[in-house]
């Protein structure tokens, strides 16, 4: 009879508080299959699906990484992050090792298996494939998310059972604010760190006292990144003269382009993602708002500019995790480049490179810790080591699981300035990591428990 | 698709037979539901989809009940799913409510309610239409969920942190655990439908998807049996849509969205809409695909292209859905053989044998008072009178028929005083009461009913199944919610069935369905729908319309038979059948009523000449 | 308080800027309408892949247009691939689903449309494509009479939209195969007894209706980029605009399509959160005040 087997044949009601350390006495496995994930953990002892998930010799990684729906594109890219990163570990490379510098082979010698689940960018769909990869395969990590919306209920999944998640892209303040978790981990920016690092870029480039009208998809991340621009651009002297809230997933802005236009400012602020952004950016093209104004966008989708086109990508700021052409000024993201469009014909988005550089440093955590223990590797990584990676030195910071780093901001080329044809932007600033960082008060995180 | 004929004659029949049949399909049902998580594993279904499936099969079983027994397709299902699952999980994540069950009992009421403010706005609606309207009443519900109520909902984050269940002061942690518990639910309201389905309430419902006008004239108020419909859906809903968010701690925003009414009938089709079990067996077999699909077969990106395909196969090769295709095979097995062929053949003899059979040549009875009367009658259509001031009586017992050439206005007449149309002017009075406007369910229970000129029958039920729904509205009035107990029990049915089936003599065809009926047999059927209540005035339109000769002999005796007892009004053309049956004829020309009299005077009345043939040179 | 009210209402030049919007993305409504409403008319089907033959419309466009650089061609070769198309479902499946329940018509349509899309999204992607506006579609013009600027582009879209649905009105009304059309429409039974071949009549009308789909893909794809998913929305609005018009009725398209038009875009300048919900907001009490729609017939499900 196997584990497995022994899970089925449990009693199924306990009664409330039976969370009798004497269960212990019965053996690591056998308790873990009456009572899952409810063990008052000692060290060495089962959580989530330690040790079940890993002995044998591989791992199992359950991936959320869209292939249809509205960000399937996104989704590819990061799912392609993922698979270079398991690649890079299970057979050793210099760029993984230069990461995680105890890493040989997989993770703590195990290689690793993975399955991807397609999400469609809905939580729904996400919490059922990551029970799925949680449950039946024994997943001891889960990772991949565009939406925040998917993030969120994934950490929150991963909490209650016990199981490390990690977001690829997600732009949300509450992912390391409101709703984060104890076993949720982000490396991306998102609203609140892009307006911090918009700031001193946009008042070297534009200067202070400018008026900015708005763009805001009617959902809870459009309204949070809005407040957050409000905020910091508030601290150089910039005002709101309108603020339009578009429907998410509409066709048409002509109506808040008009207002927009019409309101007198100088900088137009587009807070869309997704083909929300794309449609804005086209049709305020075509109302001449590019030629009057400046459009910042605080949050970058990947692949916008091959999707708008460079004629009208340029002189547009964007706020990103990672442009390629940073690849100039660092040794790593040279070769993590390299690699990625040797191995797949197109430069990384920075959803790749989110996606390989949290497997790099869940790789590093673990070996640090010495265990794929989730407990312990939890608290690797909130001792907050330095780690050398593309993105430059980088630290999670411990009291939200939010990774801190530089943060570049781009501006569109003009089209005869590219140097080929993916060459749609100038690095025309790194704000410091410890510049946009927040504090535990702004972020309003209360992680819950290791077990 | 929907419940054939075979399928419900059989659950009648077998129902009468074997009480024990019925039993032991729901054992059958408690035992795989108790077996599964032990055998479906071997087939690598996770216990995940199983409880998954439940989930659905729950939310199915109240749509199958709205959309497969009383036909009405819904596509905004999702809004009761949604507001039942919200509320639940809103009251047990912020610790409003403690007890699993009294909270979902709150979203499944909350439910109802809002099924109810629904079901009150789109009864009247048909078809496409109402399969749109209940699509943007989702769609409305969606939007309040996602942006107006998204500070109680979560927005498009959903509502996380839904305790697990706590019933008394045990609590359910485990999958099996939680796959019993929602089995559990879901059997319960298994049961549930199932009296539902037997009940009255359930054959008025399926009355009302093959014909709701026939079921209104006899006598049902068939709006208020569409809005238990819809009601049950919703609750069914509601209660599936909270044990979504108990099962996964989880409330997502899209239960809200469109794509969950889709899925539901996706699944629905799939597994058989017109079987209580279909979309709990549709819900496996996709949730399944989706997993093979993505996880085992490795296809990568193209699994949903494949998926596509797979599933237009399948409704392309099994109609009926999975289970409505094994049932039909079950009953094609069952059924083949010779017997069927005797019986057509005693169906074309019995048209010529029954001659004999009815008495005839009664003497014409005395007359009581009047009883229907129409006092300066006119409707207007736009511009056109199709009847002017009609004043028209009928005394008790007597039998009279109306004629009057092509375009007259019989039509309108007819239908005016069976009170399927309201006039636009004068009064119509039945039995000392004003019937004006009240149409033909209430007047129907008043007793007067009317057989149609085009058979308006039940077409996917039995002989005796099409009388049980006059017979039910006589012996029940025009609504009665009584869903547990079963229709056959109802007091004195059998017996007014039987009484009915022997004047129209198909009394040996009860259990028939039917689409097997001979034409003539139809018409008789017709017949006795408007006979099983008892009406005091029976109105005939035209029916002798589409007979054979001999066919015709047979019905006039049929009506000579049917008067004894009661007033009988015939509208028709023809005129042998005419000069025999009828005590006295009205002569309807151009909206107007020209003379009445008895026949002799009729026959040979120069006006009624001029009037037909268009004036008679001597 | 009048003065207030008024005050507050957005000023006049925005007020006709939309109401312009309103008519352009009115015109593409009735358009993708029109063609909804005379297949479930005359066919009785209720079509669940127009969404994404409005799809297949604007990519084969972009492919035509990137091969020879003429949008002219790229119309002409989004209407033809999807005539092409849908006479191929029609022939193929379509057509043995005539005497199916609608609920089959819905789902195996509703399939066809996920094969569709997802083919299309295996062969070029999830990114959304360029499609630029014509040279003669560039820049923005006043018009004489407007207070602001309007994307020449889209008022083109105005004009041609309007005149397909003029060669549409044409063929329907005008020719004899419009006759057996609409004949077909009233009561497609007769019209075969009367010895006329209505089921050629039937997948050419299937064919049309896929084709103007598919002509409003690739009009609208310089406006609003083509994705694999983008026509699932457009699906949706063209069965509220064919509900709120009358089921089968093609003027009931038309002013559907426009009332629809205007309906979200006048409402997008008060409470843009409601512009998408004001549509079925609308349908809603339509249906039920008026159960057949503005322009259906009695009696018709």
């Amino acid at each position: 009879m196997t584990d497995n087997d022994k899970k089925w044949i449990e009693t199924p009601i306990s009664r409330r508080g039976l969370l009798k350390t004497g269960s212990m006495a019965m053996g690591g496995i056998i308790a873990t299959s009456m009572f899952p994930g409810r063990v008052l953990a000692a060290d060495g002892s089962p959580l989530g699906n330690y040790p079940v998930g890993v002995a044998k010799d591989s791992c199992f990684i359950g991936l959320g990484c869209e292939t249809t729906g509205p960000y399937s594109a996104q989704g590819a890219d990061n799912l392609k992050g993922f698979q270079m990163a398991f690649e890079h570990l299970n057979n050793g490379n210099e760029l993984m090792r230069a990461i995680s510098p105890d890493s040989k082979k997989g993770i703590l010698g195990k290689r690793i298996e993975y399955g991807n689940v397609d999400t469609a960018s809905k939580p729904n769909q996400a919490i059922q494939g990551m029970t799925r990869f949680i449950k039946q395969d024994k997943a001891i990590l889960t990772a991949g998310s565009v939406s925040s919306a998917v993030a969120i209920a994934c950490e929150k999944l991963g909490q209650r059972e016990k199981v490390i998640y990690l977001t690829s892209i997600s732009g949300s303040n509450a992912t390391t604010g409101e709703d984060c978790q104890r076993y949720g981990f982000r490396s991306c920016v998102f609203g609140a760190t892009a307006s911090k690092a918009l700031k001193p870029v946009l008042e070297k480039q534009l200067g202070k006292d400018k008026k900015v009208a708005y763009l805001v998809p009617d959902y809870t991340y459009g309204h949070t990144v809005f407040n957050s621009m409000k905020e910091f651009t508030g601290q150089i002297g910039w005002s709101v003269a309108t603020e339009q809230v578009a429907p998410l997933g509409s066709s048409d802005y002509s109506s808040y382009l008009l207002n927009a236009a019409a309101s007198g400012a100088d900088v137009f602020v587009n807070i869309c993602f997704g083909a929300d952004a794309v449609n804005s950016i086209k049709q305020a093209k075509q109302f001449g708002i590019l030629d009057k104004m400046t459009m910042v966008i605080p949050y970058y989708t990947p692949f916008l500019a091959q999707e708008v086109g460079a004629e009208i990508m340029q002189d547009i700021y964007c706020v990103t995790d990672f442009a390629w052409q940073q690849q100039d000024q660092n040794e790593l993201a040279k070769s993590f480049v390299e690699q990625f469009e040797k191995k797949y014909g197109y430069k990384p988005e920075w959803g790749a490179e989110a996606s390989y550089l949290q497997i790099a440093m869940y790789a590093e955590a673990c070996e640090r810790a010495g265990t794929f223990r989730p407990e312990e590797v939890i608290k690797a990584y909130e001792a907050e080591k330095e780690l050398e990676t593309m993105l430059g030195k980088v630290h999670m910071q411990a009291s939200n699981h939010q990774l801190v780093h530089d943060v570049p901001i781009i501006r569109g080329k003009k089209p005869g300035d590219m140097a080929d044809s993916e060459d749609y932007f100038d690095v025309v600033g790194l704000t410091p990591g410890a510049d946009v960082m927040r504090t535990e008060e702004e972020a309003g995180c209360k992680l819950g428990s290791y077990t | 698709m929907t419940a054939t004929a075979e399928q419900t004659s059989t659950r009648s029949t077998s129902s009468k037979k074997h009480g024990w049949g019925h039993l032991a399909v729901e054992a059958a049902v408690l035992a795989g539901l108790l077996a599964a998580p032990f055998v479906l594993p071997l087939i690598s279904m996770s216990m995940d989809v199983m409880t998954r499936s439940l989930i659905w099969g729950l939310f199915g079983l109240g749509f199958a009940i709205l959309f497969g027994f009383t036909g009405l397709l819904s596509l905004g299902q999702a809004a009761f799913y949604g507001a039942g699952g919200f509320l639940a999980s809103y009251l047990l994540t912020n610790g409003i409510i403690e007890q699993t069950l009294l909270a979902l009992l709150i979203g499944t009421l909350a439910a109802c309610v809002l099924g109810l403010a629904i079901g009150l706005l789109v009864e009247r609606s048909k078809g496409i239409y109402f399969a749109m309207i209940t699509l943007a009443f989702g769609e409305m519900f969606y939007h309040l969920d996602y942006s107006t109520l998204s500070g109680y909902t979560g927005g498009e984050n959903g509502l996380a942190g839904v305790p697990v269940p706590l019933i008394g002061s045990y609590t359910i942690e485990t999958s099996l655990g939680m796959y019993y518990f929602v089995a559990v639910l879901f059997f319960l309201g298994y049961l549930l439908a199932r009296r539902v389905v037997a009940s009255p309430v359930g054959r008025m419902m399926m009355a009302v998807r093959d014909n709701e006008e026939r079921a209104k004239a006899t006598g049902n108020a068939t709006h208020l049996y569409k809005l238990v419909a819809i009601v049950l859906s919703a609750a069914y809903g509601g209660l599936a849509g909270g044990l979504l968010g108990i099962f996964q701690n989880y409330m997502p925003p899209e239960a809200f969205a469109f794509e969950s009414s889709a899925q539901l009938l996706i699944q629905t089709v799939i597994g058989g809409a017109g079987v209580l079990l279909g979309p709990l067996v549709g819900a496996s077999v996709w949730l399944y695909l989706h997993d093979l699909l993505q996880f085992n077969l490795g296809l990568g990106q193209s699994w949903k292209l494949i998926l596509g395909v797979i599933f237009v196969l399948l409704i392309t090769f099994l109609p009926s859905g999975l289970l409505g295709e094994a049932r039909r095979l079950i009953h094609w097995l069952r059924a083949r053989g010779p017997a069927d062929e005797a019986d057509d053949n005693e169906a074309a003899s019995t048209v010529v044998a029954d001659a004999g059979s009815w008495p005839v040549d009664e003497p014409t009875p005395e007359y009581g008072p009047v009883i229907l009367e129409a006092r300066g009658v006119s409707k207007h259509f736009g511009g056109l009178a199709a009847n002017s001031n009609i004043d028209f009586s009928v005394r008790e017992f007597e039998l009279r028929a109306v004629i009057g050439p092509n375009g007259a206005g019989k039509s309108t007449f007819f239908k005016m005083m069976a009170g399927v149309m309201p006039p636009s002017e004068g009064t119509v009075h039945f039995d000392g009461n004003n019937i004006t406007g009240k149409g033909v369910t209430r007047v129907c229970q008043m007793g007067m009913s009317t057989s149609f000129q085009i058979n308006e029958l039940f077409d996917r039920l039995t002989v005796r199944e099409n009388l049980m729904i006059p017979c039910l509205a006589k012996a029940r009035g025009r609504f009665r919610l009584d869903m547990i107990r079963r229709a056959e029990r109802v007091p004195e049915l059998d017996a007014r069935i039987a009484e009915t089936l022997e004047l129209v003599n198909l009394s040996h065809r009860a259990d028939t369905p039917v689409s097997h009926l001979a034409y003539g047999e139809k018409r008789r059927l017709e017949i006795g729908l408007a006979l099983a209540t008892r009406p005091k005035l029976l109105l005939l339109d035209e029916p002798l319309a589409g007979m054979s000769p001999e066919e015709r002999q047979n019905t006039v005796r049929l009506i000579k038979s049917l008067r004894a007892g009661r007033t009988v009004i015939v509208v028709e053309h023809d005129m042998d059948a005419v000069f025999e049956l009828a005590d006295n004829i009205s002569v309807l020309v151009e909206g107007k009523i020209l003379v009445e009299g008895p026949p002799d005077e009729i026959r040979s009345h120069p006006k009624v000449q001029e009037a037909y043939l268009g004036g008679v040179d001597a | 308080m009048l003065t207030d009210l008024i005050s507050s209402l957005p000023p006049w030049g925005l007020v006709e800027a939309q109401m312009f919007n309103g008519l352009q993305q009115g015109m593409l409504l009735a358009l993708i309408s029109a063609g909804l409403t005379i297949i479930y008319g005359t066919l009785g089907v209720l079509n669940l892949t127009h969404g994404a033959l409005y799809t297949l419309g604007a990519y084969a466009g972009y492919v035509a247009y990137q091969a020879t650089g003429s949008f002219l061609t790229a119309i002409a070769a989004g209407a033809l691939c999807t005539l092409l198309v849908g006479l191929v479902l029609e022939r193929g499946i379509i057509r043995y689903y005539y005497n199916r329940p609608d609920e089959d018509q819905i789902i195996v349509t509703f399939g066809l449309g996920i094969i569709i899309v997802e083919a299309i999204r295996s062969y070029f992607g999830g990114m959304s494509r360029n499609m630029p506006a014509p040279d003669w579609g560039q820049g923005a013009s006043q018009l004489g009479f407007l207070q602001y600027p309007f994307p020449l582009y889209k008022i083109e879209t105005i004009a041609i939209s309007a005149i397909v649905l003029l060669i549409f009105y044409l063929v329907l009304y005008r020719t004899r195969l419009g006759l057996v059309v609409r004949a077909g429409i009233e009561d497609s039974g007769m019209v075969s007894l009367l010895g006329v071949n209505v089921f050629r009549a039937f997948f050419v009308v299937f064919a049309i209706g896929a084709m103007a789909a598919g002509l409003a893909g690739v009009i609208n794809a310089p406006i609003t980029a083509p994705t694999p998913d983008g026509g699932e929305k457009f699906l949706v609005y063209s069965f509220v605009v064919v509900v709120l018009g009358g089921v089968g009725s093609f003027p009931g398209a038309v002013v559907g399509g426009l009332l629809a038009g205007q309906i979200m875009t006048l409402t997008s300048l008060f409470y843009p959160s409601l512009s998408e919900v004001m549509l079925y907001v609308a349908m809603a009490l339509i249906l039920i005040f008026r159960p057949r729609g503005l322009f259906g017939q009695a009696g018709r499900t």
